[in-house]
């Protein structure tokens, strides 16, 4: 049943798809889950029979149609309807409906609507909001006051490098500046305002700084009163995701081995998930000692999360790349 | 009514709060009989009640050092099941890691509580509802919060003792930070650290409020908690039906002042009691029970100068 097993039935279907068990399970339990799940209004909520939200819509989404593809599912194109319709006036999506705020969800919704012809202005405006969307925590006054602060050895971040806060109005952190610039990398350059490039620059190397001492991210403090902080799954699957296209770097040298080494440990689905893409994303073979998603799933029926479920589809369903921008050719390691 | 619903009264109109310290060496002893006879002391009305567990569970936690321990939890939830309540859930939503399973299953706790598909809520995941803040102590007007917490009838904050690296230490309303959805505000909840924290806890604490708090103070952490700490074996469970009077109480067995940690000095005066005196102590004397916490340079002047010239010994 798992991915070390050299039984011939449980190969890996091909180099981005799971084992013949791992495929059957994402076509009899995963997809069957996601469809089941999804609400009148054709979104999903975090969990089947709760309210719909732009962020496990998007993640379902991206499931349906990788797992589906070259088809487009109904439930898809209920789905984009659902997203378009959740996006607040200034381009930006919220959290929840209610919500008048926009916040980080904006980079996977962006990012998913790409997959979908009439939602090109949607993806414009909601890609021009994330470039007017600065951080408060490096803001030209900030820095200033911070050169005088008795305080400023307790978090040793360079604070000119400026990502993406998960909501507006407060500081840079790991996982939404990698959204950020993945929903950057999969645009078309015909859609991208003309900030993106110097945006996309500052975040790189916001996140290169945030790394923790011995490789890998956590959410983005790396040291805290001068104690390394401990590096977490998923803020390394997203960062190294986003910094693809550097693979020789330092950073993601190190990061790479530290998630290759951590594979084994993984403790949760979801963190299995994106460590899957993750390494297929690189060229990496997965570890023969990764635990089994089976297993997760027996243990705790991933916490009925629809999220966990959609990451769960793309790493071992997907039928294309989950990324359409792969690493530069001859860049494999 | 339960005390979300109920209305803030000032200090002086509070009746006086019940607290109850007993002592418990270890993890390994039967703690579902020592938390059950603490319980009854307090005439709890658990019947048909539906419960919900809030413990701290900050992070991947091999070791055991910086979460609620499971054995209290269950314990705990075997406890409110005993008493009558008809639904008993843990839920949390921790702050830095969105693999929320990943720390449940880190700290053992389906060993300790049992599958958890049906009884654990993820509430960083939860449906959540718009619910105006009351006492506006920071800029926040309202929140987004799960609506599982709010519309159970009995919340249960069970923080473990530990002193905190940016709010001095972290107890049980501290904890009711664990209840603000990542969903809506990330990993870390990070408005809630530009709204300042002290505040917030006391904006969280006034619309969230917990009807109980069991602190898991068996081993506790110090120095630059809550997760970077050293353990410190301090062999207390502490009880009682008012967060504040319960953290106040905590303070004071870690050799701490109340009145000197920020955010328990006002929440002294809208949503319970600190001082001494208004606090209806059972079971172990703090005295006898107190263990000094190291604490970081930025909170020395937390630290207890107490009755005699007291200092606590562990701060340097």
């Amino acid at each position: 049943m798992g991915t070390g097993n050299s039984n011939l039935a449980d190969q890996r279907v091909s180099d981005r798809m799971g084992t013949q068990t791992e495929v059957e399970f994402v076509k009899s339990v995963g997809l069957p889950l996601l469809r089941s799940a999804q609400n009148p209004d054709g979104g999903w909520g975090f969990h089947p029979g709760s309210e719909s939200r732009p962020e496990p819509t998007c993640w379902a989404l991206q499931a349906l149609l990788q797992c589906s593809w070259p088809e487009i599912p109904e439930a898809a194109v209920r789905g984009f309807q659902f997203v378009r319709e959740a996006q607040l006036r200034n381009g930006a999506w919220p959290s929840a409906r209610a919500e008048q705020v926009g916040c980080w969800v904006t980079a996977p919704a962006c990012w998913v609507l790409l997959a979908e012809k009439n939602s090109s202005n949607a993806v414009a405006m909601g890609l021009d909001w994330l470039c007017k969307d600065w951080p408060q925590d490096s803001t030209l006054w900030r820095r200033f006051l911070a050169r005088f602060s008795s305080q400023r050895h307790i978090l040793p971040i360079n604070n000119s490098y400026r990502g993406w806060g998960w909501t507006p109005g407060t500081s840079s952190w790991v996982e939404p500046t990698a959204f950020a610039l993945l929903a950057f990398g999969e645009c078309p350059a015909e859609l991208l305002p003309p900030a993106a490039e110097r945006r996309r620059k500052l975040a790189e190397a916001m996140l290169r700084d945030r790394m923790c001492p011995g490789g890998g991210w956590n959410c983005g403090n790396p040291l805290v009163y001068g104690v390394a902080g401990e590096p977490l799954i998923i803020p390394t699957a997203w960062a190294l995701l986003a910094l693809r296209n550097q693979p020789e770097r330092r950073e993601n040298v190190l990061s790479l081995e530290w998630l290759e080494k951590n594979v084994a440990n993984i403790q949760g689905p979801g963190s299995l998930a994106l460590s899957r893409l993750c390494l297929d994303a690189y060229g990496r073979g997965w570890p023969n000692n990764a635990p089994e998603f089976l297993r997760f799933h027996q243990r705790n029926e991933f916490l009925k999360n629809i999220q966990v479920a959609a990451w769960s589809c793309l790493a071992l369903g997907a039928k294309r790349p989950f990324l359409s921008v792969g690493l530069p050719s001859g860049k494999t390691s | 009514m339960n005390a979300r619903n109920a209305a803030l009264v000032p200090s002086f109109q509070r009746p006086l709060s019940r607290v109850v310290i007993r002592r418990a060496a270890n993890y390994e002893q039967e703690l579902a009989s020592l938390i059950y006879e603490s319980l009854l002391e307090f005439k709890l009305p658990m019947k048909n009640k539906t419960v919900l567990l809030k413990p701290n569970l900050v992070g991947l936690d091999p070791l055991g050092i910086m979460n609620t321990h499971p054995a209290v939890i269950a314990a705990a939830r075997e406890v409110f099941l005993r008493l009558g309540a008809s639904q008993v859930l843990i839920g949390e939503g921790p702050a830095m890691d969105r693999d929320t399973e990943a720390i449940i299953e880190s700290v053992r706790l389906r060993e300790f509580a049992g599958p958890l598909a049906r009884t654990f809520v993820d509430l960083n995941v939860d449906d959540v509802e718009r619910v105006p803040l009351k006492t506006h102590a920071s800029r926040l007007k309202e929140l987004y919060l799960p609506k599982t917490a709010l519309g159970v009838d009995f919340l249960v904050s069970m923080p473990k003792l530990k002193t905190h690296h940016w709010a001095g230490v972290t107890l049980s309303l501290k904890n009711m930070f664990g209840v603000v959805p990542g969903s809506c505000y990330g990993w870390p909840k990070n408005v809630l650290h530009w709204a300042g924290i002290d505040r917030a806890i006391l904006d969280i604490n006034a619309v969230a409020r917990p009807d109980f708090a069991i602190v898991d103070g068996i081993v506790g952490m110090e120095g630059n908690g809550p997760i970077q700490g050293t353990p410190r074996a301090c062999g207390v469970l502490v009880f009682g039906d008012d967060a504040v009077a319960v953290d106040a109480t905590c303070c004071r067995v870690m050799g701490l002042n109340p009145g000197r940690v920020k955010y328990l000095a006002r929440a002294g005066t809208l949503l319970g009691h600190i001082d001494a005196e208004k606090i209806q102590q059972q079971g172990e004397s703090i005295g006898s029970v107190r263990q000094p916490f190291a604490v970081l340079d930025a909170f020395r002047q937390m630290v207890e100068r107490g009755e005699g010239g007291f200092w606590n010994a562990n701060c340097d």
